[in-house]
């Protein structure tokens, strides 16, 4: 696809990497501005920035990478600009996740349990819900979270692991239902 | 013993989020096997979270949001998207390498050498010629470098595609009576028409008179010819060593002409006895059988075509197309005929498919390639 962009300025490919990408960069990019609108002015940027480098894409190894950091430095001159920070860091940003909590029915995960899960999240260290939101909801690898946010990979890992850790202690360890349940997804 | 605990759960906490994130070794989903089925009550939770995690995240957004993104892009486009480079003709030309890591470093300088230059242009027509046209125009160069191509628009609407290692030159806003570009390498046009403007392309050994058609022109400085195929239209074709001479060429018809400093083959093996080359031939071009796209065009689809060529020919296409450098350590080998079409293959796919027709070996270290037989 970055071939087709490049070099036939496939336009059509171009509007399919749009659809395929642009909602999670505004997810992630929205996470770090807070605002609908700034969110979606920044991931419009991001995509005229790419058609500005067209040219240069064979070369990008990971587009997806490359435009979620674009989208995290434009986010993060958004917010120098915006409240007068000299200096952005994502451990002070207070980062506001946006994280999708419909449990499947069959799973009888109750409103409650959803409302105390969204809660556990909200309490998590702001990289640590980033880390979160990124792996989970747009499915980047954790050498992807890394190169975006600029962090190492080791770090991607055990935050996640904190992340899961929280939210999976907070579980009932058996399901309300009955035990019916239990045979379906104990391993034995 | 609690400490010990908390250590173990910490690691099967660690396990689920690995197997969550699709990271996960076999070793570690096999270590997390096995807790499941000590501790078939984490195997609850495991799935619990299992199911929140496979929920799908929606679209946050208004409706229409790549509409709202395509009207902003073309405001934008208004701006040029190419980031040519412009250096009056005083000045050193400089050329862009499109695609070169250089490229971002170097945005900053032309900006102000641009500036510079413009005020100089500007003193020197005020001063030196002060009723007389602006002659001094500035030039655009855009080069690409080995490996890459790029397509540029000219600012007649003209579309240029560019083969790798090819840079073409033209008078930044084109003015006077012709459209002159002067081209080193390998370019296909297509040109708007505008007959009161006649497109005149510079090669090696050739200048090219065309009105509004489309050809390719390969024309590389360490090739012994000058190859021009073209595709629809007409074209006037003058050769630099006689000018009185024209070649009208007919659509798909290919005129091979002499470079002008044909390179000398010294130490030639005795065995080649070969009739001194013809200055210029003209000939069908060859077509591909499924479409009957002329193989010479190929490239702008991305294909890597040899046609009838020889080894020594598609060494340097090879060197171009990869950005490697190929050494053929037989002079025989040299002169053996390939046809090919390849897209989309590697290097290594390349050379294995020459290997198995051409019954030769090679060795690729890094960026050399060594053909032996």
């Amino acid at each position: 696809m970055q071939e087709r962009i490049a070099f036939y300025e496939d336009m059509k490919a171009y509007n399919q990497l749009f659809e395929l990408l642009s909602g999670g960069i505004f997810r992630f990019t929205y996470s770090l501005v807070k605002s609908q609108e700034v969110a979606e002015e920044i991931v419009s940027d991001v995509f005229i920035k790419m058609w500005q480098i067209r040219d240069r894409l064979p070369e990008i190894e990971n587009l997806k990478v490359y435009l979620y950091t674009i989208a995290r430095n434009f986010s993060f001159n958004y917010i120098t600009k915006h409240y007068k920070n000299t200096m952005v860091s994502l451990d002070e940003l207070d980062v506001e996740a946006v994280i999708e909590l419909n449990g499947p029915v069959e799973m009888c995960i109750s409103a409650d349990l959803i409302q105390q899960i969204g809660r556990v999240i909200r309490q998590l260290p702001p990289q640590c819900r980033l880390i979160f939101q990124l792996v989970k909801e747009e499915g980047l690898k954790y050498k992807e979270v890394a190169a975006v946010l600029e962090i190492s990979p080791l770090t991607v890992r055990n935050q996640l692991a904190i992340a899961v850790r929280k939210i999976g202690e907070m579980l009932p360890a058996y399901l309300q239902s009955g035990f019916k349940e239990i045979n379906r997804f104990s391993h034995s | 013993m609690q400490e010990d605990q908390f250590k173990q759960e910490e690691r099967f906490w660690l396990l689920v989020s690995l197997r969550l994130a699709g990271e996960a070794t076999p070793e570690e989903l096999d270590e997390l096997d096995a807790w499941l089925v000590r501790c078939p009550e984490m195997g609850v939770r495991m799935e619990m979270l299992h199911g929140l995690w496979e929920s799908v995240p929606s679209d946050a957004r208004r409706g229409g949001a790549l509409n709202r993104h395509l009207q902003r892009l073309s405001n934008h486009l208004s701006a040029p998207a190419l980031n040519y480079e412009t250096t009056a003709v005083l000045e050193e030309e400089e050329e862009v390498s499109v695609g070169s890591s250089r490229w971002t470093r170097r945005l900053l300088w032309p900006a102000l050498g641009i500036a510079a230059a413009i005020a100089l242009v500007f003193l020197f027509v005020n001063v030196q010629e002060p009723r007389g046209e602006a002659t001094r125009t500035a030039q655009n160069t855009v080069s690409t470098k080995r490996g890459s191509k790029s397509k540029i628009q000219l600012p007649d609407g003209s579309q240029v595609w560019l083969n790798a290692d090819s840079r073409i030159i033209y008078d930044e806003n084109f003015r006077g009576p012709f459209r002159q570009v002067q081209i080193i390498g390998e370019a296909y046009f297509d040109i708007a028409k505008d007959k009161d403007h006649p497109f005149i392309i510079h090669a090696n050994s050739i200048d090219i008179k065309v009105l509004g058609t489309s050809l390719n022109i390969r024309s590389y400085n360490n090739e012994k010819n000058t190859e021009t195929v073209l595709i629809r239209g007409s074209i006037e074709v003058t050769l630099r060593s006689s000018p009185d001479k024209k070649i009208i060429l007919q659509p798909n018809e290919k005129l091979v002409v002499q470079n002008g400093k044909a390179i000398v083959v010294k130490n030639k093996p005795v065995l080649q006895k070969e009739e001194p080359a013809p200055v210029m031939t003209l000939g069908k071009a060859h077509l591909q059988e499924k479409d009957s796209t002329a193989m010479d065009i190929l490239w702008v689809k991305n294909q890597l075509a040899f046609d009838k060529e020889t080894l020594e020919d598609a060494a340097r296409k090879i060197e171009r197309w990869y950005d490697v450098k190929v050494t053929i350590k037989d002079e025989r080998l040299k002169h053996t005929e390939y046809s090919a079409v390849f897209e989309d293959e590697s290097l290594r796919q390349v050379m294995e498919a020459l290997r198995m027709t051409g019954n030769f070996r090679y060795v690729i270290s890094k960026k050399e390639i060594t053909i032996t037989p």
